[in-house]
């Protein structure tokens, strides 16, 4: 498994908040795509219900995982390909591995794939001495960076093009030049040397359709396309999750892809890779390679809380929307998965109580739902995470996360029983705050655990009377 | 409609906060000609603990809520995310207790936040207000993504006497409060809350109004510390003005 | 067949998603309901409106197409004979300037209708030379499918033109869909810097869904289904990571025209 950093979330979180490359990035990536996307799912023939219809035919899919896996692994092998279900991050890093020394391989082009992020890939070829490129642009500029994607869709969203001009004239060896096109055509010009030399291609995998034994990949740039015709072998990487029974539901699924990713009606390309070249075909892989990875995943199946989850097709909508991933940005979330998505998934598949503050860190605010294109209740899973840390859960090993807030909250629980206690209450607090530094009738300054309120805002204080108070008095002479 | 009776159900925020926003709402709904009820052992819906993840404790709250409410008619709220978390989230919190929950949900059904209750119930739109200003609206989360309600709250500042009412960027993006969120994470809500008083400013309004005195009380401590002149006004009190 | 080629791997892995979902974990569940057996009624339906498409439908769906390829970059181009697109790829090929080095040399498929074009001899005045990609014999022997593939690769790669035909053309979203098989590679529309492609009127479909009813459920297409490898293009490829600045030419053809034959 790749690093994870997810405890450094509120850390992080200050850090992105304050660069303000990052920032203008931000406003940037979700005034265009924010928007876009809900007005994609607007101009949808079905329109933005559509997302329902796909919600169905991915919990579906889910409902009957393995049946659809089987069928998915007979017709690849039929076809020529080679299938691997991987149990664990090391079990997939490891195939990947052999099938690279069996191959005898040098250099590996990668399309992007959020998965082999999570499993550490890249790191581990390293390791072995092979080398390893990034083809998407985002990625490859990051991966020149020595960085990790911010962003699932828009990898490099963090660094502007004066960044990546001193990168390129560093690395590349090129002549300055910060016009996006000239930065284009200079990585073009390096990643075409790499394709044409590459040994193995690695892509992920947006979704498979049983019905026809095919893997799909989708881009905008033709680098996976690349990857997966020039080297002599392809290696697939799968979230056992991705896979929907019939052509026909895949077609809802693709159409909802696009739009969700980039507002797009189409991808440039789509493919659907079924396995190895053909006797008789002149192009494509001497090998083709499915690895299906489970990862962690078998717990989130087995949750029906969570099990909606594994509905993502990490189109990363959500990530566009999100007013908090819109001001701290990717890094904060301290795995392969950022944004909402991450704030969810990462804590299933990495461990709760690390995860505290992605799962905690939200305002709840709904948008990412509305901006699902699986329309994944992603706000009612992190109430469901929340309450596993409040209390501990042993079938997720969670303890609770603070037995302080804990205290609080049953103390809050005795107070708001009785209005008259409560009423009391609000009284000692009233008089409490009258101790608090203010001004023109705000708050300056609360004390712990409350502080953090006023770091950067007041606070309008307590009323001398309660509304019912003054109901009562007034209204019930 | 006259003779209606409606059970006011005050948020918690309004009732020890800004307890003048129920006040507007009361001579609002009284100039419509409505009699009004209000419960005042009322303490809170629950959502607090609820969003934190507090179940057992949430349920407390809403156990009561229910007993509380369950016998008045026509419930109205000048909150709309504790009606969102009455309408939507007692169906979760009791999802093992079928009584409790069809209790809820009865409760739920007759439950309406201030501006779907004027416009989709009363179908109420001018109710003779008059406030000389140019207002933005800030839409809360939980009143536009948890029970839909848009469009009534700008139609109703459209009808007020005076009222320039203007679109600010991002109105629909959350301001950063999220309860317990802007406490726990100050870094985050703040640049959050920020972004929101930018946007208020750029939109050249004195006024900022809402639905959710939870947003509200956000915004205006940051327009506070900020030393700004904006005003920040929830929507009862805007309909509450009389020449 | 199937069960004989199960890994252990696999045996283990699909127990533990059977226990996760709440099935017994060694008991192979049904899965004839998940699909189709025969064509449901809006395939039907699909099939039935591509059958009988009048020529008017036709250039109704033609021009859908161009209007759709504008926002891609699309260049489509509607010509009434196979000779029209002769010359509209000599233009081009006299026109554009090769990207990777001087020499001037096209890839072309092997394919009836782009057999008919007769690009050998038309080229041959502009003295750029076309390399046609013939399916490689099955039975020549492992040495010469290898000598033949690197020969096919390296044309393939030098050529900054790439002229194939598709199987046919998705008018809403102005996709072109290619099966890989023998003689019509993939890399001819992916590499070359300019990718040029042909196709005859009738191949222009609505959407995704007229397609897909045919290649799952019209005998004409279903046998071979959907190839080890189907290609959507949609105009050039392009990239937005640099500043969200839309650049075209990311890694496949910086341009693409799509000619239509419209006899």
């Amino acid at each position: 498994m790749s690093d994870i950093s997810t405890e450094k979330y509120v850390e992080e979180a200050k850090r992105g908040i304050a660069n303000t490359v990052l920032q203008k990035a931000l406003v940037g990536l979700q005034d265009r795509f924010g928007r876009g996307t809900a007005e994609a799912y607007r101009r949808l023939p079905e329109g933005p219900d559509l997302r329902l219809k796909a919600h169905e035919i991915r919990e579906k899919a889910i409902a009957h995982l393995d049946v659809l896996l089987e069928i998915l692994a007979a017709k690849i092998r039929a076809s020529g390909g080679y299938v691997y279900f991987a149990e664990t991050a090391q079990a997939a890093v490891d195939y990947c591995l052999a099938v690279a020394r069996r191959n005898n391989v040098r250099l590996v082009v990668k399309g992007k794939s959020m998965v082999s992020e999570e499993i550490g890939l890249n790191p581990a070829l390293e390791a072995a001495g092979i080398e390893v490129v990034e083809t998407d642009l985002g990625e490859y500029i990051i991966q020149l960076a020595g960085e990790t994607p911010s962003h699932i869709i828009a990898p490099a969203i963090h660094k502007n093009r004066q960044d990546i001009a001193d990168l390129f004239v560093q690395k590349l060896g090129i002549r300055r030049t910060t016009d996006p096109p000239a930065l284009t055509q200079a990585a073009r010009k390096a990643l075409r040397e790499k394709f044409l030399a590459a040994d193995m291609g690695t892509s992920g995998v947006n979704m498979a359709c049983a019905e026809t034994g095919h893997i799909t990949t989708v881009s905008n740039e033709g680098n996976i396309r690349m990857a997966t015709t020039m080297p002599r072998v392809h290696v697939a990487l799968m979230g056992m999750e991705r896979i929907v029974a019939r052509l026909d539901e895949y077609e809802i699924i693709l159409r909802l892809l696009c739009r969700g990713a980039a507002a797009q009606t189409m991808g440039t390309y789509a493919s659907y890779i079924g396995g190895p070249r053909r006797p008789g075909e002149s192009d494509g892989p001497d090998e083709f390679h499915l690895v299906v990875i489970d990862n962690g995943r078998r717990r989130i199946l087995a949750d029906p809380q969570f099990r909606e989850m594994l509905c993502c097709i990490r189109c990363a909508a959500c990530l566009n929307v999100c007013p908090v991933y819109g001001k701290i940005g990717g890094h904060s979330y301290g795995f392969a998965y950022s944004g909402p998505v991450g704030a969810v998934v990462t804590p299933l598949l990495t461990g709760i109580n690390r995860a505290k503050d992605l799962c905690c860190g939200e305002t709840l605010c709904g948008a990412c739902k509305d901006a699902c294109s699986m329309n994944i209740d992603l706000p009612r899973m992190l109430l469901a995470l929340r309450e596993k840390l409040a209390y501990g859960d042993a079938d997720w090993q969670v303890e609770p996360a603070s037995r302080a807030e804990g205290l609080a909250y049953r103390g809050w629980s005795w107070l708001i029983r009785n209005r008259r206690i409560y009423e009391l209450g609000l009284k000692l607090a009233a008089a409490g705050q009258q101790l608090l530094p203010q001004k023109k009738g705000m708050l300056r300054r609360l004390p712990p655990p409350v502080q953090g309120w006023t770091q950067s805002r007041d606070l309008h204080p307590l009323a001398e009377e309660t509304f019912m108070e003054r109901w009562r008095r007034t209204r019930k002479g | 409609m006259g003779t209606q009776k409606i059970t006011l159900f005050i948020q918690c925020l309004v009732d020890t906060v800004w307890p003048h926003v129920a006040e507007a709402m009361v001579r609002v709904l009284e100039d419509l000609g409505l009699t009004l009820d209000c419960p005042t052992d009322q303490t809170c819906c629950g959502q607090p603990a609820f969003n934190s993840g507090f179940q057992r404790e949430a349920r407390v709250a809403a156990r009561r809520f229910i007993e509380i409410f369950e016998n008045a008619g026509t419930i109205v709220s000048p909150s709309g995310s504790c009606v969102h978390m009455v309408r939507h989230h007692y169906a979760e919190l009791f999802k093992d207790e079928p009584q409790w929950r069809e209790r809820a949900e009865r409760i739920a059904a007759r439950t309406y936040e201030l501006t779907e209750f004027l416009v989709d119930v009363l179908k109420v739109e001018e109710v003779g207000a008059s406030y000389p200003g140019r207002v933005t609206y800030h839409d809360s989360c939980h009143l536009l993504r948890g029970i839909r309600v848009k469009e009534q709250p700008r139609r109703l500042l459209r009808r007020v006497k005076g009222l320039d009412l203007v679109e600010m960027k991002n109105s629909d993006y959350c301001c950063g409060f999220g309860g317990a969120f802007a406490v726990k994470y100050p870094d985050i809500s703040a640049a959050m809350v920020n972004d929101k008083v930018d946007h208020i400013v750029n939109s050249g309004a004195d006024t900022v109004v809402g639905c959710d005195t939870g947003c509200l009380l956000n915004i205006a401590g940051a327009v506070s510390r900020r030393g700004l002149s904006i005003k920040t006004m929830h929507i009862a009190e805007v309909l509450a003005q009389r020449l | 067949m199937r069960e004989k080629m199960k890994t252990p791997d696999q045996t283990q892995f699909i127990r533990r998603i059977r226990t996760a979902l709440g099935h017994a974990p060694d008991v192979t569940r049904e899965a004839r309901h998940l699909f189709a057996e025969s064509p449901s009624d809006e395939d039907l339906q699909l099939q039935e409106r591509i059958h009988r498409r009048a020529a008017e439908d036709r250039q109704a769906l033609l021009e859908r197409l161009i209007e759709a390829g504008k926002p891609i970059n699309l260049n489509v181009t509607a010509l009434p004979d196979v000779a029209y697109a002769t010359a509209a790829i000599l233009r081009l090929a006299a026109e554009k300037k090769p990207e990777w080095g001087e020499a001037k040399s096209i890839a072309a498929w092997r394919h009836p209708l782009i057999d008919r074009l007769n690009l050998v001899e038309a080229l041959d005045r502009l003295q750029i030379p076309v390399h046609l990609t013939g399916p490689i014999p099955v039975d020549a022997g492992r040495a010469f499918d290898q000598a033949e593939r690197e020969r096919q690769r390296a044309e393939i790669i030098a050529s900054f033109i790439g002229v194939t035909s598709a199987d046919f053309c998705l008018a809403d979203t102005a996709t072109l869909v290619m099966r890989t098989r023998p003689g019509q590679p993939r890399s001819a529309a992916l590499v070359p810097s300019i990718h040029i492609a042909v196709i005859h009127w009738d191949q222009i479909l609505a959407d995704m869904k007229e397609l897909f009813a045919l290649l799952r459920w019209d005998e004409r297409y279903r046998p071979e289904g959907l190839s080890s490898y189907m290609s959507f293009i949609s105009g050039p490829s392009k990239t937005a990571d640099i500043e969200a600045t839309m650049v075209h030419g990311a890694h496949g053809p910086r341009e693409v025209h799509l000619f239509v034959v419209t006899e």
